[in-house]
């Protein structure tokens, strides 16, 4: 009976309850713990005094304002503790004035309740973003913490305060799971990380939509670091080429690449007869359409368009014929738009092993390289970016364009490219999702699956294997400057073209950016940049 | 003798038939924009094939004020400029928030550009439609056919 009115007064009928409660108090003072017992509160006698007058505090709160929700949404880690859960409450309350100069916010935040962390669980683990919740003097109480959408802050270290911002509320604790997790493997401690890997898949599971999405891969690619089933397969081949054309038609970040290169090699270009570009990485040769478009309708006439490919070997497919079809393609529709076009094509394992001798450059040509997301893969063995930079400069083109992932999943520490990783990705997700907002549902499953693949290298695999070794845009530049670069500045044309062509895709003016960083443009969801293109020419006075 | 002068001159007037005289039915169809090119394409057989079949009448839609020589031979031999506007400038326009003034606008350098650019990569992929992909709808410029949350 009592405790029923007990539970009136969590449902914000609690009037009767605690007037019922002061009056038993007075009365019988000593017998009040086994009564209350017996209802199966536990409450001290000498805490007895404190609990009426909190449950007195209670009834004012809640007889002024419609905060009922407090009541249901309030957590409570031990219910038999009466003082606890009523302290609890009365912290949550906006008005209430306590000792405790706390953060209090009307938005109350419910953790699931499958992790809850009393302190004898093992599984508890002293994270340092656990810690960083301001403490209460009940421990039993859970503080909650301000919400907000992006920005997102990229990285945690050690001596950092928590990260406070995270995509949507019930996401918070997915995202806690993974971090947890990813510390776990750091650490070594397998038997904790195989527990938390498989209750963040559950989460991820349960979560749905982009965040729920993303967190299923980072969950899949941590099992396979903690159980050692490494992805063998990194090669092309024309699965991997199907999920390109999805990723190409759903998002803008290829099209911006290719349309942002294609107007400083324009550039570079204006006047010249015959030009030739050196493709880093053909793939299925999307970015080279436009550009000879654009020089067919040139005024003075299109010149001779020289095409050199590069690409890896295929999986399906020994005798590169790929590369070729590729090019018969280009070749065909030059023809029929009029432009003289010459077609050659390489299979190499790695750009390093590539020599400017093989690619016959014609004197009186200008010559554009190109690289679309193709130099981030040669970090994982250091000697390979500078052998390519040095072929570059031996080439000597008139432009080398160079698009990346403008982020820093090459740290040293593996926690560190984690987190960096956890939130790229999920501004990638976040943005594919709201861009194919009506398209197939299948174009939208098989950009996820390509941008999956990545997760996978970056977070499970190491060594040579971690290919996707993405970096920002300020340590390329600083890569190409100590190399023997200087920067070629895109201009305002390229700046208002892309802007163009991302107002087509989602949402009018929300949604994606593009910014101009000293000569660089940077296409960013929100507040996140994701994609960087940059040009750069030899520095005078590097000719080798 | 007054009214005989007019009846005569009534028959003389009645006697003008527009689709006797193609090439003033092509001007006045020239100056149309989208819709109504696709309302003067339901009007008769004749109309029907003008607006088909000839393509000049859709360059004046597309690129008004930009046309040159060396853009109508790229556009003629990537499939034409009734296809261009299908495909490319029609959704363009109106994603860039512009269909209601669609016929009165002057095309940028940079719409023209986007335009063409999108139309060309289209059409590259039409070219060897069979070996990438297995169905016909993985295209580039699906983005622009489907309708966006606003």
């Amino acid at each position: 009976m009592k405790r029923e009115r007990m539970e009136n007064a969590n449902a914000v009928r609690g009037e009767c309850a605690s007037s019922g409660e002061e009056k038993k108090m007075f009365e019988e003072e000593e017998n009040e713990d086994k009564l209350l017992a017996g209802a199966g509160y536990k409450v001290c006698p000498s805490d007895m005094a404190d609990v009426a007058h909190k449950l007195q505090q209670l009834e004012m709160v809640m007889e002024e304002d419609g905060i009922s929700h407090l009541a249901t949404n309030t957590v409570h880690y031990d219910p038999t503790d009466l003082y606890g859960w009523v302290q609890n409450i009365l912290n949550n309350a906006p008005n209430y004035t306590s000792t405790i100069s706390t953060n209090i916010n009307n938005n109350s935040f419910t953790p699931s309740p499958l992790i809850n962390v009393p302190e004898n669980d093992p599984r508890a683990i002293p994270l340092p973003y656990i810690e960083a919740y301001p403490q209460i003097e009940n421990q039993n109480c859970l503080k909650r913490f301000k919400s907000s959408s992006f920005p997102c802050s990229p990285a945690i270290s050690s001596g950092n305060a928590l990260p406070v911002v995270m995509v949507e509320e019930p996401g918070v604790h997915l995202v806690h799971a993974l971090m947890a997790c990813a510390e776990a493997v750091q650490l070594g401690n397998a038997s904790l990380a195989v527990g938390l890997v498989k209750h963040a898949g559950t989460l991820a599971a349960s979560q749905g939509g982009s965040m729920g999405k993303v967190a299923s891969f980072f969950a899949q690619a941590l099992a396979r670091r903690i159980y050692g089933f490494y992805p063998h397969e990194t090669l092309d081949s024309s699965y991997s080429d199907m999920l390109l054309m999805h990723f190409y038609e759903s998002s803008p970040y290829l099209k911006f690449a290719h349309f942002t290169a294609n107007h400083a090699i324009l550039e570079a270009f204006a006047s010249a007869d015959t030009v030739h570009v050196i493709d880093f990485g053909l793939k299925q040769g999307l970015q080279w359409p436009a550009l000879m478009q654009a020089l067919a309708v040139r005024p003075g006439g299109p010149p001779v368009f020289r095409l050199t490919g590069i690409g890896p070997p295929r999986l399906d497919d020994a005798d590169s014929n790929a590369l070729n079809q590729v090019g018969l393609k280009l070749a065909e529709l030059a023809q029929k738009i009029c432009v003289q076009f010459e077609f050659r094509g390489f299979v190499c394992n790695s750009l390093a092993d590539l020599d400017p001798s093989m690619l016959e450059i014609r004197a009186g040509e200008s010559v554009a390289v190109n690289s679309i997301f193709e130099l981030h893969r040669l970090l994982a063995r250091p000697v390979e970016i500078e052998k390519v930079l040095a072929t570059v400069k031996r080439i000597n083109p008139d432009i080398f364009t160079v698009v990346e992932q403008e982020a820093n999943h090459n740290g040293p520490v593996f926690l560190e490219r984690f987190t960096e990783a956890l939130y790229y990705y999920s501004s990638l997700f976040d943005s594919l999702e709201a861009s194919v907002a009506a398209s197939s549902e299948e174009v939208l499953v098989m950009s996820e699956m390509y941008l999956g693949r990545q997760i996978c290298n970056v977070v499970a695999c190491e060594g040579e294997d971690r290919v996707e070794r993405h970096e920002t845009l300020g340590q390329w530049r600083g890569r190409f400057s100590l190399g023997g670069f200087e920067p070629v500045h895109l201009g305002s044309n390229a700046f208002r073209q892309a802007r163009m062509l991302l107002a087509l895709y989602a949402e009018g003016g929300e949604g994606y950016r593009v910014e101009e960083n000293n000569g660089s443009l940077l296409l960013g969801w929100h507040t996140r940049q994701l994609v960087a293109t940059s040009a750069w020419r030899l520095a005078p006075g590097e000719l080798c | 003798m007054v009214q005989e002068q007019h009846r005569g001159e009534q028959e003389k007037r009645s006697r003008f038939f527009i689709n006797d005289n193609i090439d003033i039915l092509r001007e006045i169809l020239k100056r149309l924009d989208g819709p109504s090119l696709g309302v003067a394409a339901c009007v008769c057989r004749l109309w029907c094939s003008l607006t088909r079949n000839d393509d000049s009448l859709w360059e004046h839609l597309c690129f008004r004020h930009v046309s040159t020589a060396s853009v109508r031979a790229v556009v003629v031999a990537l499939g034409g400029y009734k296809r261009l506007y299908m495909v490319c400038v029609r959704p363009v326009l109106s994603r860039l928030g512009e269909s209601e003034r669609v016929r009165r606008r002057a095309w940028t350098r940079h719409e023209v550009q986007l335009s063409l650019s999108l139309f060309c990569i289209d059409s590259y992929e039409r070219l060897g439609n069979g070996r990438i992909a297995s169905d016909a709808s993985t295209s580039s410029l699906m983005f622009l056919c489907n309708t966006i949350n606003v």
